[in-house]
């Protein structure tokens, strides 16, 4: 009887109950669409963020202090301790494994540079440079001295990383943590004798793409060709940029870097995630550990290196946290201000609804329906509406997010069936906020008055 | 030695009700016994619909008891007196008041569903016996005055009240509709149903057992109709 009741009347007053279901359809659609983006923003934005550097930074406990003055490493070649490049396809076993999008080894020597000896023999395991044409000597800012001294950055560009436990080959290097980094001319080869060298130091030293540097570090001098001229802004503007290979054969550490930057999608850090770990609870841990913030990432990494420190960059991590939760909280107040606009709505016409059908609960009071009932008939019809509005809502809302995902970040949202069901009930309980004072009204009328006719 | 009164179902004793500084019924006490037609009379203003409303439990006292079959009815919380409606007392309004987007079957079996179960077959013969078994799924708009008041009538019976308060059930209706209500209310008081009976005409109020009469929200008289047809017609003779 009671769905009887419902939908009788719901059949009734098709213009009113229309207005609510558009009210409804607006509200909860502006919710779908911004709900979509902030659940994707998360992982956009961390992909973006990630484009623009690595968030943590692995080196060895034992290490010394660095004495980088710069963008030159001045630590003597054998001072502090390595750590062993083969070891990192383990990276990729970790809990959050699918969340390291990339991973770069560097190793720093102080070097000599001065034009190459286009006879130079290329070193065992490295391909031989081609011939250099044009070699210009190498000068200091002055112009006059026609050698100098620079820091070479080994590291990987691309480098094929096989991961343990049959995990296939995982390719990475600066490419992955340091997409941004332009590169005027080409990246060298991982397995080449080829290098890049920073802008301000091809500036000063008048070093040109193609060229062939000599480089020199501990009696072993190398020949490497210049492919390209890299741009950072930072300390590499003023180095070599080679392959690791390079590094460790002229530090004669093979197998071996100093340090290890890492690019990991993370969660933005709040309140929970700066909690002291060991004094968590197991159940608080385990959601700690399961949940992918830096400093939980950071955790597993050390798990698997237990002689390294993991460190996050902090500047970066602050600053993605502050921007994703601004981001997020600004999706959430809009959401928040759509759905309250579509409770004011459905408030309105709810209220109308409760005056024109006065006698009819009036009735039903005296007939002996409780105000439990009454409210139910009421919040029953509020509901098939809710229904019927945050359907068509949801649907329009989805078209809304592919819009905007367009708009803001390229890239519809992902589409998540998951949010039908959410959005819906927030559409429930829209109509039922907006149906509160209505259905105050509603159960608390005297029916005695209605039914004489006042 | 007096013998105590069977079957009370209704036992006013100086119930009073004030509006604000209105006093709509003052100390009105009286006694229905078990199928008795009473007939409340009075003119407009005189509180007759305030004591229906008071008996069913859609207004309190402000002083004095309103007893229905043994219930205190101003002493009812909310629920008990929701309870107490669906339960003891059947409406029926001058205006009809039928839910208008339901059928006249459904109309009837509202008042089953809040007092219990709805029961389709049982409305549907209650529906019969007040002569619209042809009707059944017409809508309130598609029925006649008559009609409806007749579909009222069914759904004040149906749930077996003790008591049927009908509030001018007769005063929207033709000549020919109100004779039809008129004869239904006459076959319920003889099947033995209690009824007061709210009106405005010495007619009806004559086809009761007694008239109580209100004036100012006083107990004006009350009028035993028994007697008064019995001395008209030795007066006659």
């Amino acid at each position: 009887m009671f769905l009887r009741i419902v939908k009788d009347s719901f059949a009734r007053q098709a213009r009113r109950k229309l207005l609510t279901a558009v009210a409804l359809a607006l509200g909860t659609a502006v919710a779908t669409a911004t709900l979509s983006v902030a659940l994707d923003v998360g992982d956009r934005l961390g992909r973006e963020f990630r484009s623009l550097g690595a968030n943590l930074l692995v080196t060895p406990q034992a290490d010394t202090l660095p004495l980088d003055i710069g963008g030159v490493d001045y630590r003597p070649v054998d001072a502090g301790a390595y750590l062993q490049d083969a070891d990192l396809g383990k990276l990729k076993t970790i809990f959050w494994r699918n969340n390291i999008i990339g991973f770069a080894p560097f190793l720093d020597v102080p070097v000599a540079l001065r034009p190459a000896n286009t006879s130079a023999a290329a070193p065992p395991g490295v391909a031989a440079p081609p011939a250099a044409s044009s070699l210009s000597p190498i000068t200091s800012p002055s112009g006059g001295t026609p050698a100098g001294r620079a820091t070479l950055i080994g590291t990987w560009y691309n480098h094929a990383v096989q991961v343990p436990n049959g995990g296939g080959i995982f390719r990475t290097g600066l490419s992955a943590t340091d997409p941004w980094w332009h590169v005027e001319g080409s990246w060298f080869a991982d397995d080449a004798a080829e290098c890049v060298v920073g802008a301000s130091l091809a500036r000063r030293a008048g070093i040109a793409i193609g060229q062939t540097l000599q480089v020199n570090a501990g009696g072993l001098t190398l020949p490497l060709r210049v492919t390209g001229i890299v741009t950072t802004g930072g300390q590499e503007d003023d180095a070599v940029v080679a392959p690791l290979e390079i590094a460790q054969r002229l530090s004669d550490h093979p197998g071996q870097y100093r340090r290890l930057l890492v690019s990991a999608l993370t969660k933005p850090e709040d309140a929970f995630s700066q909690h002291d770990p060991s004094a968590m609870t197991p159940a608080d841990y385990d959601r700690w550990y399961c949940s992918p913030y830096i400093s939980s990432i950071s955790r597993q990494m050390q798990e698997q290196f237990p002689a390294v420190e993991v460190r996050p960059i902090r500047q970066i991590a602050e600053g993605e946290g502050r921007i994703l939760t601004r981001v997020s909280a600004l999706m959430w107040l809009v959401t928040l201000a759509a759905l309250l606009a579509a409770a004011v709505a459905v408030a309105a016409t709810a209220g109308t609804t409760v005056l024109e059908r006065k006698s009819e609960i009036g009735l039903m009071k005296a007939l002996g329906a409780s105000r439990l009932l009454i409210g139910a008939f009421f919040l029953g019809e509020q509901w098939l509406l809710a229904l019927l509005g945050g359907a068509a809502g949801y649907a329009a809302g989805i078209g809304l997010a592919h819009l905007l995902g367009q708009q803001v970040f390229g890239v519809s949202p992902q589409w998540r069936p998951i949010l039908l069901p959410v959005v819906l009930g927030m559409a429930a309980a829209v109509a039922t906020l907006g149906s509160l004072v209505p259905l105050r009204g509603m159960v608390q009328l005297d029916p005695a008055p209605v039914l004489r006719g006042e | 030695m007096t013998e105590p009164v069977k079957d009370l179902v209704v036992q006013a004793e100086l119930v009073s009700k004030t509006f604000g500084t209105l006093r709509a019924l003052d100390r009105v006490s009286f006694q229905v016994v078990a199928g008795e037609w009473i007939a409340i009379m009075g003119p407009s203003g005189s509180g007759k619909t305030t004591l229906i409303n008071i008996l069913g439990g859609l207004d309190r006292p402000t002083s004095g008891r309103a007893i229905v079959d043994g219930v205190d009815v101003g002493t009812l919380g909310e629920r008990e007196l929701t309870r107490y409606r669906a339960d003891k007392v059947g409406f029926v309004f001058q205006q009809f008041h039928l839910v208008p987007y339901l059928s006249a079957v459904e109309n009837v079996m509202l008042a089953q569903y809040f007092h219990s179960v709805a029961d389709e077959a049982e409305a549907v013969r209650a529906l019969q016996r007040v002569g619209l078994g042809d009707r059944l799924v017409h809508l309130p708009s598609q029925l006649s005055g008559g009609e409806q008041q007749r579909v009222a009538l069914a759904r004040a019976l149906i749930n077996h009240p003790k008591l049927i308060l009908a509030d001018e059930p007769t005063g929207n209706l033709d000549q020919a509709n109100e004779d039809l209500v008129l004869d239904l209310l006459r076959d319920l008081h003889s099947a033995g149903h209690t009824i007061l009976l709210v009106t405005h005409s010495l007619a009806i109020g004559r086809l009761a057992d007694r008239r109580i009469e209100l004036a100012h929200g006083r107990l004006a008289q009350i009028i035993f109709n028994v007697d008064e047809n019995h001395k008209a017609v030795q007066e006659h003779s």
